[in-house]
């Protein structure tokens, strides 16, 4: 895990779940915007995805290894259902869907790092 | 429409009882195979709660009348829970040494666990009355 890349997944879901929650407002669609957002977010989930799984293989271990395991796996996969069910959504909500996908995503990084740096021994 | 608690706002909710089965269920299931002896009550209530999530989330998602019924059974379980654990949390501190999802009201997680059952139940209601309108 590395602290500056928790920063910017952080910073781009919070502006993913921004731009979601200004196309509720105005009443619109999902748009390119928010694609592009996305398609950030999870490169740089999968970034952190790499780095993380390269470190456990070099021997670092967090003591609560099974929820780590659990969260680094969740957390790449939510914004994909995300976008998915947002997609499906005809109506000016599909932004605000994807800004809840987004916000668990900013939670949900900070929580691995904290488990991350606890290690057993 | 079957679907409709699922619509507009719906979904919104949905997608957030999404987030807290999965966030819920991963945490009771490693508490369960890892550490069950520490604290038997408080890991049987965390799972207890991310079945009540996946069952709200599913009668939510699948809508229509037998959805309906399922989410609001759900959420009063949900809502009683909250107020029950979170009252017990406060109390009796030592029967909940870590943290469950609906310890000190959901404080842990943004009291989120003690709003969503509300909006959940006026949603329902919400649908109930326009699938009464439209016959």
């Amino acid at each position: 895990m590395s602290t500056p890349l928790v920063v910017a997944i952080s910073v781009v879901a919070v502006v993913l779940a921004a731009l979601g929650a200004l196309s509720t407002a105005l009443r619109r669609r999902i748009g390119t915007a928010h694609l592009v957002t996305t398609a950030l977010l999870e490169l740089l989930l999968v970034a952190q995805a790499v780095v993380a799984t390269v470190a456990l293989v070099g021997g670092h271990r967090p003591a609560e290894l099974a929820t780590f395991l659990a969260y680094l796996v969740s957390v790449v996969l939510l914004p994909v259902a995300g976008l998915l069910w947002a997609r499906t959504e005809p109506t000016r909500w599909a932004g605000t869907v994807l800004g809840v996908a987004a916000l668990a995503v900013a939670v949900m990084v900070w929580r691995l790092l904290d488990l991350w740096e606890v290690t057993r021994g | 429409m079957a679907e409709d608690t699922a619509q507009g706002p719906g979904r919104v909710l949905v997608a957030v009882y999404a987030v807290f089965a999965l966030a819920a269920g991963a945490r009771a299931a490693v508490q369960l195979a890892v550490q069950f002896d520490e604290a038997p009550l408080a890991y049987l209530l965390s799972a207890l709660a991310a079945v009540v999530y996946l069952a709200a989330t599913v009668g939510l998602a699948r809508g229509g009348r037998g959805g309906r019924r399922t989410a609001v059974v759900a959420c009063s379980v949900e809502l009683l829970g909250v107020l029950v654990v979170g009252t017990l949390s406060v109390v009796d501190t030592a029967a909940f040494p870590d943290d469950t999802v609906w310890s000190g009201y959901g404080r842990g997680y943004g009291f989120i666990p003690l709003v969503l059952p509300v909006l959940g139940l006026l949603w329902l209601r919400h649908q109930a009355e326009e699938a009464a309108e439209q016959g």
